[in-house]
This record gives C-alpha cells, structure tokens and sequence, in this order.
C-alpha cells in the first residue's frame, strides 16, 4: 500500500505514543504540543486513508474489503477518540490514553499494509 | 465513607479516574476492534467457522460491557464490570488452553483469545487481570 506512506504513519504514531507515555512518565497533563501532535498524525492517515479508499473503490482487490475498509476508519477515529477522552480528564494519564490509541492505530496500519500486501497492488 | 473527594453530593467514579481511564481506553480499543472484525465474519461467511465468529463475537460484546461497566459510576457499573470483566477471564484462560491443546478446535480462523490472546500480543490475558486487581483496587471499603 504506498509503502512510503505506511513508513511515515508508522513513524507518526510510534514517535506519538513515546510523546504521550514522556507526558505521563513527567507527570505533565495533555497540552497543546500533544494535541498538534495528534492532528499532525491524524492528517497523515486521513490522507493515506483517502488514497486507499480510492484505490479501493477504483478497483484494487483486497481479501476482505469490507475489514479492509473498517480497519481505514479505525485508523483516523481512534486518535480523536482517544485525545478527547485523554482531555475529558486532564492529568498526567492523558498521555498514555493517547499513546494505546497510538499503538492500537499503528497495529491497525501493519494489519491494513497486510491485506494491501496480499491485493498485490 | 473514606472517599478522597470533598464533594458528597457527586461521588467520583472510582474506576474512571487515573490510570483506570488508560485501562479504559484499551478495553474500547479491544471492544472496537473485536466487534467490528466478528461482525464482519459473522455477516460474511458466518458458515465457514460458525463456533470462532461467534466465540469472537461474544468476546466483543464481553469488552464493550466491560468497557461501558469500569467507564461508569455507581454499584451497578460496578457490578457490571466484575461481571464482564470476570467473565472475559475466564473466557480467555478457557478458550487459551483448548486452543492451546488442540489447534484449531473452534475452525480455521483464531478468536481474539485463541492461545491466550496470541495474535494480540497476549494483551488478552494480561487485560482482565489489571482489570480484575483495578476494580478489587478502587472499591469502596
């Protein structure tokens, strides 16, 4: 799947989780640089999200589609999820609810590049 | 009543504070993920592994009640959670250890707690045991 993009989404979400869990391990509550973090993340996956749905609806065959295209709305809705309810309650475990909607994000990209892998696209 | 909150009226929600809203957050990961993927298998090609999708399903339904139980306050959350979260122990160490001892008992396709949670890291063993030592953490004595 755009390999490239994978790596940089992979990256995103791997350097957000180690933001949040440096937040918390500082005992600092989520602010702003979290959050511009998250967006920046969030962006990231929109866009790779938006070029697989094309390619999707454009006619590239994956095993399960439906998952397939589960597994694209996932990766953008548990980040804003995740940050909300991190803010809900704004104190030094913030960090950590966004860095598992980070790592819970970035398994669901490994499992969307492994179908994409099979498709041979 | 040695609660460590001024306010009577609105008494806290003892498992939805602290790091009991991380534990939260995984739990809706799992209930999300877990129901999304059985619904999928269930609606598709429910006859290929009718026992896995269903045990997939049931587990789903068992994170999302957990979920809703330790993000809510008062007894009956509370109840819910030990009920939920009691059951999704048993059901992994259950389902683990038969899938363990003989591979591919419940079909083809691995359920979230196939081999004590294998394919999720064993995130599905280790779960409702911080879930079970944060609800006996946080009650009322």
């Amino acid at each position: 799947m755009f390999d490239a993009l994978v790596i940089v989404t992979l990256v995103a979400t791997g350097a957000l989780a180690v933001f949040g869990l440096v937040e918390t391990a500082r005992n600092r509550p989520p602010g702003k640089p979290l959050a511009y973090a998250v967006y920046a993340t969030v962006a990231l996956l929109v866009v790779q999200a938006a070029i697989a749905a094309v390619r999707v609806f454009g006619g590239v065959q994956v095993p399960e589609t439906t998952t397939f295209l589960i597994y694209l709305l996932v990766s953008v809705c548990v980040l804003p999820i995740a940050l909300q309810w991190a803010n809900a309650d704004p104190n030094r475990w913030g960090g950590a609810i966004v860095a598992a909607g980070a790592v819970g994000v970035a398994v669901a990209v490994l499992r969307l590049q492994g179908m994409w892998a099979v498709a041979g696209a | 009543m040695p609660e460590p909150d001024e306010r009577r009226a609105a008494p806290p929600k003892a498992t939805a504070t602290g790091p009991g809203r991380v534990l939260i957050a995984v739990y809706g990961i799992f209930a999300l993920s877990a129901t999304a993927r059985a619904g999928v298998q269930i609606a598709g090609r429910f006859s290929e592994a009718p026992v896995a999708y269903l045990l997939s399903g049931f587990a789903g339904l068992v994170y999302i009640l957990a979920t809703l139980g330790l993000a809510g306050s008062g007894p009956a959350a509370r109840r819910l959670a030990w009920v939920a979260v009691g059951i999704e122990m048993v059901g992994v160490l259950v389902v683990g250890t038969i899938t363990a001892f003989v591979p591919g008992e419940f079909g083809p396709d691995d359920t979230v707690w196939s081999v004590y949670g294998r394919g999720y890291g064993f995130i599905p063993l280790i779960l409702p045991m911080i879930g079970l030592w944060w609800l006996r953490r946080t009650r009322a004595r």
